[in-house]
C-alpha cells in the first residue's frame, strides 16, 4: 500500500531533538501529540526566551538539518501580561531534501522510501513560540539568512501584525500598499473590522459617475 | 542599449493574476527582478478573527480560487487539529476524492494557461474542456462550480451523489486518455522542448531553503510530499508514489515542472478510482448529510491557550493553516487563522530564478512555477 | 504570353479604353487652331512677329492619347485588383476563424446556436418552448426534436458529450460567422484615435501608412490570372520582393515612436527577425526565377503551365524551396510559430500596442494581407498559378480529354489560384493552432544558421538542375519524380524516429526523463 512515515519513527527523531535543544538555556522543549484526521502526528513545541531564540535557529539549522521555514505568524495578545503581549510563532520542518546526485552527466533521483526512512532525513515538524514582552515596537532577531524562506513571510509579519524582525534586510510592505502610513498594522487587536461607513470610489452601482480621487478614500 | 525597468503589471495577460513584477533588462536579457504583490489583499487572517469555524471553510475556497478543495481542506484539517475531533473514514475517502480531483482540475488549469504563455493557443481550449468534466464532478459533490464549501469540521458536507462513481470512473478514465493528447502538444513539439528545456534552473537544495516545495521542488529529482511525510487523510490505503521528474545537472528546469505536473494529474486520477473503489460503505451507498458516518459530532468552542496547525500538499506546495483558540464568543471564533501559501513563496524564489535569461523566458519561467494569486494575497 | 483563358480583364480594359481615347480622339475638332495673333514689336524684339497655328487638339491629343489610355487602363485595372483582392480576402479572415475554431474544438457561434436544442440527457434547459404563451411552442418542440436527433449528442455519458462532443457539427454551420470581418471592421472604424503623450506624432502617423501601402502595393504586380493583373514589368519578381521588405521599417517606425518600453522591444524584434529572415526568402525566390528563366511573374507561371516549357510545377522541382518559401514567409508575416514581436505574453500586442481604432484596424488587415500575398505567391510560384492540377495529362487522355479540357477552360484561372491560396492559408492556420512561439534569439538563429545555408542550398541546386538538364523543351518527367522521391524520403528519414528510447534521450539535451511515471494504480488503460 502506499508508504508513509512510520509515526514511531518521527516520535523517535522528534525526542532526539527536544532533548537536543532543552539542553540550550532558555529553551523548553516537548513533543506534543496532535491529530490529523486519522493519523497522529508527533511534533516538537519549543518556547524559546526571545534572547534565546537566534542560538536556536542556528542550532536547528546546523545541527539538526532544519532546513525549511514554513511559516512566521505574528499574534498579538493585549489581554495577557507585560511580559507575553506578542508571540511569534514559527513553523519549521525538516524536509531531508539532498541535491541528487549526477553520474556521467545524468541525475540520480532521490527517491526517498518513506517506510524506511530513519535518523537524519527524518521529517519532523517543528513549532517554536516565542513570547515577546509588551513595546510599542516589539522586535526579535531575524533568521533571513539562515532560512531564505523567512524573508517574505517576516515581511509579511511585520507589515500586518507590526512585529519588527533585527537584522532584516529590505523590510518592506509586502501585501499592503507601499504608502499605508507608519505604524499602521491591521492585525493588531485594537483595529477592529468595519462592515459601515466605507468612501466608494464611484456613487452608483453601476460605476458610470465616480467621485473625485481624494474624497476620504480608505486604501 | 542601456538598462531599463520594465513593469509586467498590474494588468498583463502573462502575470496569473493580479500582480507587478518590475524587470530590469539590458536588451533582451533579465538582469534584476522586484516582485509587487498585495493587490487583492482581502484581509482574509483579519476577517477570520470574527467568524465561526464553520464560517471560515467558505473564505478558504476563495483563497485560490482555481484549486477551491485544496485549501478549505487545509483549513479544517487545522480546525480539527485545534478542536481534536476525529474523522470517520469514509468522510476521509470522500475528502481524498474530492481533493485528487481538485489537484487535477487546478492543473488542467495551469497546463491551458501555460500554453499561451508559449505560443500555443489550442491547447487552453482542450484543457478547459477537460477541466469541465472534473467541475461537473465537483459540482455534484459541492454544489457549485468554484467554490464548495465542502467540507465541515468533522466530516463533510454530504455524501457521495447517486450515480457519482458511475459517473466519475468514466470521466476520469476518458480524461487519462486525453492527457496523451495534451503531450502530443507539448512534448513532441520541438518548439516547446527548445523553450522550456535549460530556462529557470532550481536546485532542490536551494529550492527547500527558500520555502518552495511541491510539484517545483520534485522537479529537481527528490520525492518529498506532505503527504507520506507529515500524514494525515487515507494517502496510506492507496498504491500511489509522488512523481519525480529527472532534472538537469543544473537544476530543475521548466520542462521538468510541466512534466511534473502532468503525471500528477495521471497519479491523482488513479487515487480517486482506487479510492472510489476501496471506500468504506461502498461508493454506491448514499448516507444522509450528518449521518455519523460523514459527519462527527464536533465541539464549536476552542479556548484559549489551544492551538491547531496543520500541514497540507496543496496544488501548488506546502500550504499551512495555524489556528490559535480563544477569541470572541468565549472560544466560538479563533484568535488568529494565519495561512501559509506556497506561491507566495514562491514568487520571490521564482523572480530569482529569471535573472540572467531573455525577457520572453519570463512568462515561461513564471508560468511554470504556477502562481495564482488569490493565496498570495490573501 | 503562353497561358490565357477568357477571362481577359486586362485585355477588356485595354480595349476598352483604347476605343474610348479613340473616340475622344475622334471628337476633337480636326482643324488647326490658327489665331494668327501679330505680337508688336517692343523693346525686347525689334521686329514684329505672327505666332501662326499654334495648336493643332487632334493631333495634340494624339500625342497624349498613349500615355492616358495607359494612365486609364492602369487606374482600372489597380481598382479592379484592389476590388478582387479584398473581396477574395474575405475568405482568409474566415477560414482562419472556422479552422481555428475545430482545431481548438472551440465554436463560438455554432455552438451557441446549437446551444439552442442540445441541452443535457437530450433535454434543453427548462424546454423552454414549452413556456411560450398560446401552445405556439408544440411545432418548436418537435423541430427541436428533430434537431436533436441529426446534429444532437453522441455521447451516452450527458454531462461529458455536454462539453466534450466531438462530432461533425454539419456544413450548415459555417454560415454564421460570415459577417465577422465586416462587423469588426466597423468596430475599428468608430473607436478613438489616441497618440501617446510623447510620442514622436509624426512618426507614429507615418508607420501606418508606410506598412499598409507597401502592402497594398505588392498586390499591384500580383497576377490573380494570365489576364488580371495591375501591372507587369518585366522584372515584376524583384520589384515585389523589394516592396514587400519595405514594411519591417514601418513596423520599427511603430516600435520606436510609440514611447513605450513594450513595443521598443517588440519593434526591435520584429526589425531583427524580419531582415534576418528576408535573406533566405530572396535566396529561394531567386532559385524559383533562375529555375524558371525569368523575373516575371507571369513567365514564371507560363513556364510551369507551358506544355512547352517547364510543363512541371516547380514544387515538384525544387520541394527544399517551397518549404524554404513557406517557412521564412510565415516569418515574414510574423505568425505564429514566429510572432515572438507581437508575443501577447510578454509584450501584450507587442509593437502596435499604442494604437488604436482604424489605424490599427488596417494594420492587422495588412498583416492578413501580406498573409494572402504570401500564399497566392507561393501557388503562382510552386504550384502551378492558375492551372489546374494535371490539367495537361486529363486533357491528353484518350477519350475523356477532349471534354475535360472544355470543361476545364471554363472556369477561368483566377478561380484556381484562389483554391490554391485559400488552401495554404488554412496550412498557415493549422501551422498557428499546433505549434508553440520560438523565442527571438531561437528565430534569429534558426533564420541566420540553418535558413541561409539551406537556401544557398537551394540556389546552388536550382542553378545545377537548370544548367544540366534544360534543354529548352518540357523536363523530362524522370527528373521531378525523381527529385520529389528523394526529398520526400529524406524528410521522412529525419522526421520519423524509430528508436524510442533514443528519442527520449535526445529530446532531453541534458539527459533527463520522468523516473517514477504514475504507475501504481494501474487505470492507466
Amino acid at each position: 500500500m502506499g508508504k508513509i512515515i512510520s509515526e514511531s519513527v518521527q516520535k523517535e527523531a522528534a525526542e532526539v531533538i527536544v532533548n537536543s535543544i532543552s539542553s540550550l538555556e532558555g529553551v523548553e522543549a516537548e513533543v506534543v501529540e496532535r491529530s490529523s484526521g486519522t493519523n497522529p502526528r508527533n511534533v516538537i513545541v519549543a518556547n524559546p526566551s526571545p534572547d534565546s531564540w537566534r542560538a536556536l535557529a542556528e542550532m536547528l539549522y546546523s545541527d539538526h538539518a532544519i532546513d525549511y521555514c514554513s511559516m512566521i505568524t505574528g499574534i498579538h495578545w493585549p489581554e495577557r501580561d507585560d511580559d507575553r503581549k506578542w508571540e511569534v510563532v514559527y513553523h519549521l520542518l525538516r524536509t531531508g531534501v539532498r541535491d541528487p546526485p549526477s553520474e556521467d552527466g545524468v541525475v540520480q533521483p532521490i527517491i526517498v522510501n518513506p517506510s524506511t526512512v530513519r535518523g537524519f532525513g527524518t521529517p519532523v515538524e517543528i513549532e517554536v513560540h516565542v513570547h515577546l514582552p509588551d513595546s510599542r515596537t516589539p522586535s526579535i532577531d531575524s533568521v533571513q539568512d539562515i532560512w531564505v524562506g523567512a524573508d517574505w513571510n517576516e515581511k509579511e509579519t511585520w507589515d500586518l501584525v507590526g512585529i519588527d524582525f533585527d537584522g532584516h534586510k529590505g523590510m518592506r510592505r509586502v501585501l499592503l500598499p507601499h504608502e499605508t502610513p507608519r505604524g499602521y498594522h491591521p492585525l493588531q487587536k485594537q483595529h477592529n473590522l468595519r462592515y459601515h461607513g466605507f468612501e466608494e470610489m464611484y456613487d452608483d452601482s453601476q460605476g458610470f459617475m465616480r467621485k473625485p480621487d481624494d474624497v476620504g478614500k480608505i486604501k | 542599449m542601456a538598462e531599463m525597468w520594465i513593469s509586467m503589471g498590474p494588468q498583463h495577460p502573462m502575470t496569473h493574476g493580479l500582480w507587478t513584477l518590475k524587470v530590469k533588462v539590458d536588451g533582451e536579457t533579465v538582469v534584476d527582478t522586484e516582485p509587487d504583490l498585495g493587490y487583492i489583499h482581502r484581509g482574509v487572517e483579519k476577517i477570520c478573527e470574527s467568524r465561526d469555524f464553520t464560517q471560515i471553510t467558505t473564505y478558504c475556497d476563495r483563497l485560490c480560487y482555481a484549486s477551491a478543495n485544496t485549501w478549505s481542506h487545509a483549513y479544517i484539517y487545522a480546525a480539527e487539529d485545534l478542536l481534536e475531533v476525529e474523522v470517520p473514514e469514509r468522510a476521509e475517502y470522500i475528502r481524498l476524492i474530492a481533493v485528487e480531483i481538485q489537484r487535477i482540475a487546478s492543473h488542467l488549469m495551469w497546463l491551458g494557461a501555460y500554453g499561451p504563455d508559449i505560443g500555443n493557443l489550442s491547447i487552453m481550449v482542450w484543457c478547459l474542456r477537460e477541466r469541465e468534466m472534473m467541475m461537473d464532478l465537483l459540482q455534484e459533490l459541492g454544489g457549485s462550480r468554484m467554490h464548495y464549501n465542502f467540507p465541515r469540521v468533522g466530516g463533510v458536507k454530504r455524501d457521495l451523489p447517486y450515480g457519482f462513481a458511475q459517473r466519475a470512473r468514466a470521466k476520469l478514465k476518458l480524461f487519462l486518455n486525453r492527457i496523451q493528447e495534451y503531450e502530443a502538444l507539448y512534448d513532441e513539439s520541438t518548439i516547446f522542448l527548445v523553450r522550456s528545456q535549460g530556462v529557470g534552473y532550481a536546485k532542490p537544495e536551494e529550492m527547500v531553503n527558500h520555502g518552495v516545495s511541491g510539484p517545483n521542488l520534485r522537479a529537481g529529482g527528490v520525492n518529498y510530499d506532505i503527504r507520506w511525510a507529515h500524514p494525515y487523510s487515507v494517502y496510506s490505503e492507496l498504491d500511489w508514489a509522488p512523481p519525480v521528474e529527472r532534472s538537469s545537472i543544473k537544476g530543475a528546469d521548466c520542462y521538468d515542472r510541466y512534466r511534473v505536473r502532468v503525471e500528477e494529474m495521471r497519479v491523482s486520477a488513479s487515487m480517486a478510482l482506487q479510492a472510489l473503489d476501496k471506500i468504506p460503505g461502498g461508493a454506491d451507498t448514499h448516507y444522509e448529510p450528518e449521518d455519523p458516518m460523514i459527519l462527527a459530532k464536533a465541539p464549536s468552542r476552542a479556548p484559549e491557550g489551544t492551538s491547531g496547525a496543520h500541514h497540507f500538499e496543496d496544488s501548488r506546495g506546502e500550504s499551512m493553516f495555524y489556528i490559535a483558540g480563544g477569541g470572541e464568543g468565549r472560544g466560538k471564533q479563533p484568535y488568529r487563522v494565519s495561512i501559509r501559501s506556497p506561491i507566495f513563496i514562491t514568487i520571490p524564489f521564482a523572480a530569482k530564478c529569471m535573472i540572467g535569461y531573455k525577457v520572453a523566458d519570463i512568462p515561461a519561467i513564471m508560468g511554470s512555477f504556477d502562481p495564482c494569486i488569490g493565496e498570495t494575497d490573501r | 504570353m503562353a497561358s490565357s483563358d477568357w477571362l481577359d480583364i486586362v485585355g477588356w480594359t485595354e480595349s476598352m479604353t483604347s476605343w474610348s481615347m479613340d473616340n475622344v480622339h475622334d471628337l476633337m475638332p480636326s482643324e488647326d487652331i490658327d489665331l494668327q495673333v501679330t505680337v508688336p514689336s517692343t523693346w525686347a524684339w525689334p521686329d514684329p512677329f505672327t505666332i501662326g497655328p499654334i495648336f493643332n487638339l487632334q493631333d495634340g491629343f494624339a500625342s497624349i492619347q498613349p500615355a492616358l489610355e495607359a494612365f486609364m487602363h492602369a487606374m482600372i485595372m489597380s481598382t479592379v485588383v484592389f476590388g478582387m483582392m479584398m473581396t477574395t480576402m474575405l475568405a482568409i479572415p474566415y477560414i482562419e476563424r472556422k479552422f481555428i475554431g475545430r482545431l481548438m474544438d472551440r465554436l463560438g457561434a455554432t455552438t451557441t446556436l446549437r446551444s439552442l436544442w442540445v441541452g443535457e440527457s437530450g433535454v434543453t434547459g427548462g424546454e423552454w418552448w414549452n413556456k411560450l404563451p398560446f401552445g405556439v411552442g408544440g411545432p418548436i418542440g418537435w423541430v427541436i426534436g428533430a434537431l436533436n436527433k441529426t446534429w444532437g449528442n453522441s455521447h451516452e455519458l450527458e454531462t461529458i458529450s455536454r462539453v466534450n462532443n466531438r462530432s461533425y457539427h454539419g456544413y450548415w454551420f459555417l454560415l454564421p460567422g460570415f459577417f465577422q470581418a465586416f462587423a469588426d471592421f466597423f468596430k475599428f472604424a468608430t473607436k478613438e484615435h489616441i497618440v501617446p503623450r510623447d510620442a514622436d506624432k509624426v512618426v507614429f502617423e507615418v508607420a501606418p501608412v508606410i506598412i499598409l501601402s507597401t502592402t497594398i502595393m505588392v498586390f499591384a504586380f500580383v497576377p490573380f490570372g494570365p489576364h488580371i493583373y495591375a501591372a507587369n514589368p518585366d522584372l515584376s519578381l524583384l520589384f515585389m520582393m523589394a516592396i514587400f521588405g519595405v514594411a519591417p521599417l514601418g513596423v520599427f517606425f511603430a516600435g520606436w515612436a510609440s514611447n513605450n518600453k513594450y513595443t521598443l522591444i517588440g519593434g526591435m524584434r520584429s526589425a531583427a527577425q524580419l531582415t534576418a529572415y528576408e535573406i533566405p526568402l530572396l535566396i529561394t525566390v531567386l532559385g524559383v526565377a533562375v529555375l524558371s528563366g525569368s523575373f516575371n511573374i507571369i513567365e514564371i507561371v507560363d513556364f510551369q503551365i507551358g506544355r512547352e516549357e517547364g510543363n512541371v510545377w516547380n514544387i515538384f522541382m525544387m520541394p527544399l524551396g517551397a518549404l524554404l518559401f513557406l517557412i521564412t514567409m510565415i516569418a515574414e508575416v510574423e505568425r505564429i510559430p514566429f510572432d515572438m514581436p507581437e508575443a501577447e505574453a510578454e509584450l501584450v500586442e507587442g509593437w502596435w500596442t499604442e494604437y488604436g481604432g482604424i489605424r490599427w484596424g488596417l494594420m492587422f488587415a495588412a498583416e492578413y494581407m501580406r498573409s494572402y500575398a504570401a500564399c497566392i505567391l507561393f501557388a503562382l510560384f510552386f504550384l502551378g498559378g492558375w492551372e489546374a492540377p494535371f490539367q495537361h495529362t486529363m486533357a491528353d487522355l484518350p477519350w475523356v480529354g477532349g471534354m475535360v479540357e472544355f470543361a476545364l477552360s471554363l472556369i477561368p484561372g483566377v478561380g484556381w489560384i484562389l483554391l490554391k491560396a485559400w488552401g495554404l492559408f488554412a496550412v498557415f492556420v493549422w501551422i498557428r493552432a499546433s505549434l508553440h512561439r520560438v523565442r527571438t534569439d531561437q528565430i534569429l538563429e534558426f533564420g541566420w544558421r540553418y535558413l541561409l545555408p539551406l537556401s544557398l542550398l537551394h540556389l546552388v541546386l536550382a542553378i545545377a538542375i537548370r544548367l544540366l538538364f534544360w534543354d529548352g523543351g518540357p523536363w523530362n518527367i524522370m527528373l521531378p519524380i525523381a527529385i520529389t522521391a528523394i526529398s520526400g524520403g529524406i524528410f521522412v528519414i529525419l522526421a520519423i524516429d524509430e528508436d524510442k528510447d533514443a528519442l527520449e534521450i535526445q529530446r532531453r539535451p541534458y539527459s533527463t526523463q520522468a523516473v517514477v511515471k504514475a504507475s501504481p494504480g494501474s487505470h492507466r488503460d
